[in-house]
C-alpha cells in the first residue's frame, strides 16, 4: 500500500535530523578537541585518554557497582512482592498494583527530595531516635542514602515487570505440575520462576539503565563528593564547559550500557528457549 | 493447607511494609506542606502559607504554565506524528521498517542524559537560541518513539487487507485512514498519548540541558528550589500527588465499577 | 471537532509566545540573591517584564553564555568579570544612567579586574571564612588552626566544604602560606595534595547553597562559607559564629555587568542604577544577608539588623586578603584537579 507507506517519510527525515545527527555530534565532539563550535576542531584521541585515569575509571566502576546493587535489591524485594500480589484475588490485584504504581507517576525529583528531610542528621528519623534517647545515625551523603534513593525510585518498575510476567502465566501449566506430583517448591523452581524470567529481565533493563546514568539521586542524597558517571557528564557539560571530554565519557557509558543490554537480550532469548522447553515438557 | 494462613500473614506484612516504604516519604512531604514554620522536620502548627506563597511566586506559576503547555502540545504532536508514522511503516517494505524501528529505539534505549547532550550539541551547533520552542521540540523528539512503539503492536494485529477492502468499497485513502484504521488502533494511540504526556510532564534531565533563557518547567523549578529548605516545593508536590492519585484512581477503578453495574443489571 | 481543538492550541501558543509588547529585561544572577519584591517594583516602575534566571556558579554561568543564551545583565564575580572583559563579551556601562554609583564604598571600586569600572559595578561583596558551632568547636582551635582546622581529624565527618574549585584552592593555598593567584605549578600541586589529604581523612561533604539551611539546623559543626551566608546563618542560629583566619582569605566582589549581546541596553543600565538605589539595596541586603556595597546602607545595617554580626562586616584592608585574578592555564589545572578530588 504505497499510499500509506508515504506517511512514514516525514518522520524519517525528522528522525535523521533529530535522532541520528545528535548522536553523530556526540561522536564528533568525542573525537575532536576544543572549540565548542562545530567548525573549529581537530581530531584526537586525547579525550578518551583522559578518561583512562584511575580516578575516572573508579567513577565508572562505582556507578556500575551502585547500579548492580540497586538492581539486585530491586529483584530481591520486588520478586516476592510481585509473586504475592499475583496470587491474591483478582480485584485485590488491581488495587494493589495501582497502589504500587502511583508513586511511579510522581516526579522523580520530588520523590528524591522527600528523603532529604527524612535522612538528614536532624531529620525525621534522627528526631525520632533522639526521642527514644538513641544516638543520631549518619545517613545523608552515604552509599546507603544513594542506594536507598535509587531503590525507592526504581522498585515499582521491577515489581510491575515481574507482576506482568507472572499474571500472564498460563495457570494450566502450574496446575499440571501439581497434578504430576510436584510440591510447591519444585513447581516454583522449575516452572514458575523460569517462565517469569522474561519479566525479571525486562525489569533489570528498566532499573539498571537509569540507575547507572542518573545524576539527580547522587546529587541530592550523596552530596558533591558522590560522583557517579552521570554527575561527571553533567559537570563537564554544565559547569566546566569541556564538551569534548563530556562527549567522550557519554560515548563510553553508552557503549557499556548497550553492551550490557545486548548481553541481557541474548540471555533473554536463551532463557526464553529454556523456559519454553520446560513448558513443553510439562505439558506432555 | 496449614501453611496458608502463615503465608497470608507473611504476604500481608511484606506488602504492608513495602507500601509503607513507598508512601511514608510522600506522606511526610504532604504533611509538612501545611507546616506553620519553615521546617521540614519539626511541626509548628497548621498553616496554608506555603500554598499562598506558591501561587504568589510568579516564576513558579510560569513554570507550571510552561510545563502544561509543553506537555499538551508535545503530546498532541507526537501522538499525531507517531501514529501516522507507525501506520506508514507497517505498510512499508521490510527494510524500511527495520531501519525506522531500530533508529527509533535509540532515544528509548539511550540514557536520558545522552539524548539530552546530543540535543544540546545540536542546538549549539546550529546556533539556535534556547527557549520554549527548543524545549517543545526536544519533548516531541523523545516522546514520538514511545507513541510509535505503542501503536505498532495494535497495527500488527490488524487484518492487513482491511484498508484495501475499504478502498475497494469506494473509500479514499484518507477516509480509510480516519474511519477504519485509526478507530481499530485507538487503544494503542491513547496509551501512547498517555505515555507521551507523562514523560513530558515529568521530564527533568532533557529539559534541564536544552532549555534556557528563563524558560523552566516544574522539574527544573524543583531542582533549583531544592537547594534551600522551601516548603513551597512540598505544597507543589502535594498538589501534584493529589491530582495524579485522583486521575489514576478514576481511570482504573471506573471500568471496574462499570463491570459491577453490568453484573448487577444481569 | 478536531479542527476546533487544533485552533485553540494554535491560539494559545501564539498567546503565550508573544505575551509581550512590553520590553523584556533578562537578568542572570545567583540563586536567592535578590528580594523578589524588588523585581516586581522595577517592572512596575519601568513598565517592562523581567526574566530573572539563576546560576549556581560562575563557571556554570560562563558555560551557559557559551551555548547561545543571551542575557542583558549578568552578575559574575571579580575574576569572571576579568575573563569576560578579556574575551570581549561585555558592553561598557552607560554611567550617565547610573547616578547612584556615587553612593558606593570607594574601597570596592577601581579594582584590578576592572580598573575604571568601565564595565562593572559592585552588587554584593564579602569574603570567605569558617562558620562554626560554638557549642561543639572550641574558639581556641579555630583561632589557632585557621584553615587547617578543616583537616583536624577531631572534626572528621562534621565539615562542609564549599563545592567551588576556586575557593577550594584558595583555602589550600592560604593554609600553605601561598598567594591565591599563584601561577606556580609547584604551589598548585602542593595545594592539590592538601585537598587530597582533606578528602581522604575528613570525609567532608561538598555542597553549595544547601550548606545554609543545614548549618542553621546544626547538622555539621564547621563549614567553609561566604560571609553573606554566614551573616544569614548567624541571624537564624545564634550558636553559630564566623571566623576569618589570619592566614588570609579571598575578598570577593560580585558585580553587575552588561553582556555585549544585550538587547535592552537602556533598561539594563536602569536596572543597575536601581540596584544601587539605597532603598532597594537595603531591601536586598537585609533579605539576602550579604554585605551591601552602598555606603549608607552598609553603615546603617551594620548597626541595626546585623549589629554584632561580624560576618556582615568583613575586613577590607588586611594585606593577606586577595581578590581573585583570572588566568586561563591555572583555571584549567584547578578545574581538572578539583574534579579528581571530588571523584576520589
Amino acid at each position: 500500500m504505497k499510499v500509506f507507506a508515504n506517511l512514514a517519510k516525514p518522520y524519517m527525515v525528522w528522525m535523521t535530523l533529530f535522532i541520528v545527527i545528535p548522536m553523530l555530534l556526540i561522536v564528533l565532539f568525542a573525537f575532536t578537541t576544543h572549540g565548542n563550535s562545530v567548525l573549529a576542531f581537530k581530531f584526537t584521541l586525547a579525550n578518551f585518554g583522559k578518561f583512562f585515569d584511575p580516578v575516572f575509571l573508579k567513577v565508572m566502576l562505582k556507578s556500575m557497582e551502585v547500579a548492580i546493587i540497586t538492581t539486585l535489591l530491586c529483584i530481591l524485594i520486588g520478586y516476592p512482592i510481585a509473586y504475592v500480589i499475583a496470587n491474591v484475588k483478582e480485584q485485590w490485584q488491581t488495587l494493589l498494583m495501582l497502589l504500587i504504581t502511583i508513586p511511579m507517576w510522581i516526579n522523580m525529583l520530588v520523590r528524591t527530595y522527600a528523603w532529604i528531610s527524612i535522612l538528614s542528621d536532624s531529620g525525621l528519623i534522627n528526631s525520632f531516635l533522639a526521642y527514644l534517647h538513641m544516638g543520631p545515625i549518619k545517613m545523608m551523603y552515604t552509599d546507603f542514602a544513594v542506594i536507598l534513593g535509587m531503590v525507592y525510585n526504581f522498585l515499582p518498575f521491577m515489581i510491575l515487570s515481574i507482576y506482568t510476567a507472572l499474571a500472564k502465566m498460563d495457570k494450566a501449566v502450574i496446575n499440571a505440575s501439581y497434578d504430576l506430583g510436584a510440591n510447591g517448591t519444585q513447581t516454583f523452581l522449575r516452572i514458575i520462576f523460569p517462565l517469569s524470567l522474561p519479566g525479571v529481565i525486562s525489569g533489570i533493563t528498566l532499573v539498571f539503565l537509569p540507575a547507572v546514568s542518573t545524576f539527580i539521586i547522587p546529587k541530592f542524597l550523596g552530596g558533591g563528593q558522590y560522583m557517579l558517571i552521570g554527575n561527571l557528564i553533567e559537570n563537564q557539560f554544565i559547569t566546566v564547559g569541556e564538551w569534548n571530554f563530556g562527549s567522550a565519557i557519554s560515548l563510553i557509558m553508552a557503549m557499556i550500557i548497550m553492551g550490557s543490554m545486548y548481553l541481557t537480550r541474548r540471555m533473554d532469548k536463551d532463557i526464553v528457549e529454556q523456559a519454553q522447553s520446560a513448558h513443553g515438557g510439562a505439558k506432555w | 493447607m496449614v501453611g496458608s494462613k502463615n503465608r497470608f500473614l507473611f504476604g500481608a506484612i511484606l506488602i504492608g511494609t513495602v507500601l509503607f516504604f513507598f508512601y511514608a516519604p510522600i506522606m511526610s512531604l504532604m504533611i509538612f506542606s501545611f507546616n506553620n514554620s519553615r521546617s521540614l522536620t519539626a511541626w509548628a502548627g497548621f498553616s496554608t502559607q506555603w500554598y499562598t506563597a506558591l501561587f504568589n511566586n510568579r516564576e513558579m506559576m510560569n513554570a507550571i504554565n510552561t510545563t502544561v503547555l509543553v506537555a499538551v502540545m508535545s503530546t498532541f504532536i507526537s501522538t499525531a506524528v507517531g501514529t501516522l508514522t507507525a501506520i506508514g511503516i507497517s505498510k512499508s517494505r521490510k527494510i524500511i521498517r527495520e531501519i525506522v524501528i531500530n533508529v527509533n529505539s535509540f532515544p528509548i534505549l539511550n540514557p536520558e542524559i545522552v539524548t539530552a547532550i546530543g540535543l544540546m550539541l545540536l542546538y549549539s551547533s546550529l546556533s539556535i537560541e534556547k527557549g520554549l520552542l527548543t524545549m517543545l521540540l526536544a519533548h516531541i523528539i523523545f516522546s514520538t518513539p514511545y507513541v510509535i512503539l505503542s501503536v505498532l503492536p495494535k497495527l500488527r494485529s490488524l487484518d492487513p487487507d482491511i484498508a484495501e477492502a475499504a478502498m475497494d468499497l469506494g473509500a479514499t485513502p484518507m477516509q480509510a485512514l480516519r474511519k477504519v484504521i485509526v478507530p481499530l488502533i485507538l487503544p494503542g494511540v491513547i496509551s501512547g498519548a498517555l505515555i507521551a504526556f507523562t514523560m513530558s510532564f515529568d521530564d527533568f534531565v532533557i529539559s534541564y540541558f536544552v532549555s534556557g533563557n528563563g524558560v523552566k518547567n516544574i522539574s527544573i523549578m524543583v531542582y533549583t528550589m531544592s537547594k534551600r529548605i522551601n516548603p513551597s516545593i512540598n505544597a507543589l508536590s502535594t498538589i501534584l500527588v493529589v491530582i495524579i492519585t485522583l486521575v489514576l484512581l478514576v481511570i482504573n477503578l471506573l471500568p471496574l465499577l462499570k463491570k459491577k453495574e453490568v453484573r448487577g443489571v444481569e | 471537532m478536531k479542527k476546533i481543538g487544533f485552533s485553540i492550541l494554535l491560539v494559545s501558543i501564539m498567546m503565550s509566545g508573544c505575551q509581550t509588547s512590553k520590553p523584556t529585561l533578562k537578568v542572570f544572577s545567583w540563586g536567592a540573591y535578590i528580594d523578589d519584591n524588588v523585581i516586581s517594583s522595577f517592572e512596575e516602575e519601568n513598565d517592562c517584564i523581567v526574566i530573572y534566571d539563576m546560576f549556581e556558579s560562575n563557571e556554570a554561568m560562563y558555560t551557559k553564555l557559551l551555548s547561545q543564551e543571551s542575557y542583558d545583565v549578568l552578575v559574575p564575580s571579580d575574576y569572571m568579570v576579568q575573563r569576560l572583559i578579556q574575551e570581549d563579551l561585555l558592553r561598557p556601562l552607560d554611567h550617565s544612567l547610573i547616578s547612584n554609583e556615587a553612593g558606593l564604598m570607594s574601597g570596592l571600586l577601581k579594582k584590578e579586574f576592572d580598573p575604571n569600572n568601565t564595565y562593572s559595578l559592585p552588587y554584593f561583596w564579602g569574603n570567605v571564612g569558617l562558620m562554626y558551632n560554638t557549642k561543639n568547636v572550641s574558639e581556641d582551635d579555630i583561632t589557632s588552626e585557621g584553615w587547617n582546622i578543616l583537616k583536624d581529624t577531631e572534626y572528621k565527618g562534621k565539615i562542609y566544604f564549599y563545592d567551588s574549585e576556586r575557593d577550594a584552592f584558595m583555602v589550600a593555598l592560604k593554609a600553605l602560606g601561598y598567594s591565591t593567584n599563584t601561577t606556580s605549578t609547584f604551589q598548585l600541586d602542593k595545594a592539590f595534595e592538601w585537598l587530597k589529604v582533606l578528602d581522604n581523612t575528613m570525609a567532608p561533604v561538598y555542597a553549595a547553597d544547601d550548606i545554609i539551611d543545614n548549618m542553621i539546623q546544626g547538622n555539621k559543626d564547621i563549614a567553609m562559607v561566604y560571609s553573606g551566608d554566614a551573616a544569614y546563618i548567624i541571624s537564624q542560629n545564634p550558636d553559630m559564629a564566623y571566623y576569618v583566619p589570619e592566614q588570609g582569605t579571598n575578598l570577593w566582589i560580585d558585580s553587575m555587568v552588561i553582556s555585549n549581546k544585550a538587547k535592552e541596553i537602556t533598561l539594563a543600565n536602569k536596572w543597575i542604577n536601581y540596584m544601587l538605589d539605597p532603598e532597594i539595596a537595603r531591601l536586598n541586603s537585609e533579605y539576602v544577608g550579604y554585605s551591601s556595597p552602598v555606603q549608607t546602607v552598609f553603615t546603617e545595617l551594620s548597626q541595626t539588623s546585623f549589629a554584632g554580626n561580624n560576618a556582615y562586616t568583613p575586613r577590607i584592608d588586611y594585606v593577606l586578603d586577595e581578590v581573585f585574578k583570572y588566568d586561563e592555564t591555572v583555571k584549567r589545572i584547578i578545574a581538572e584537579q578539583w574534579l579528581k578530588i571530588k571523584a576520589q
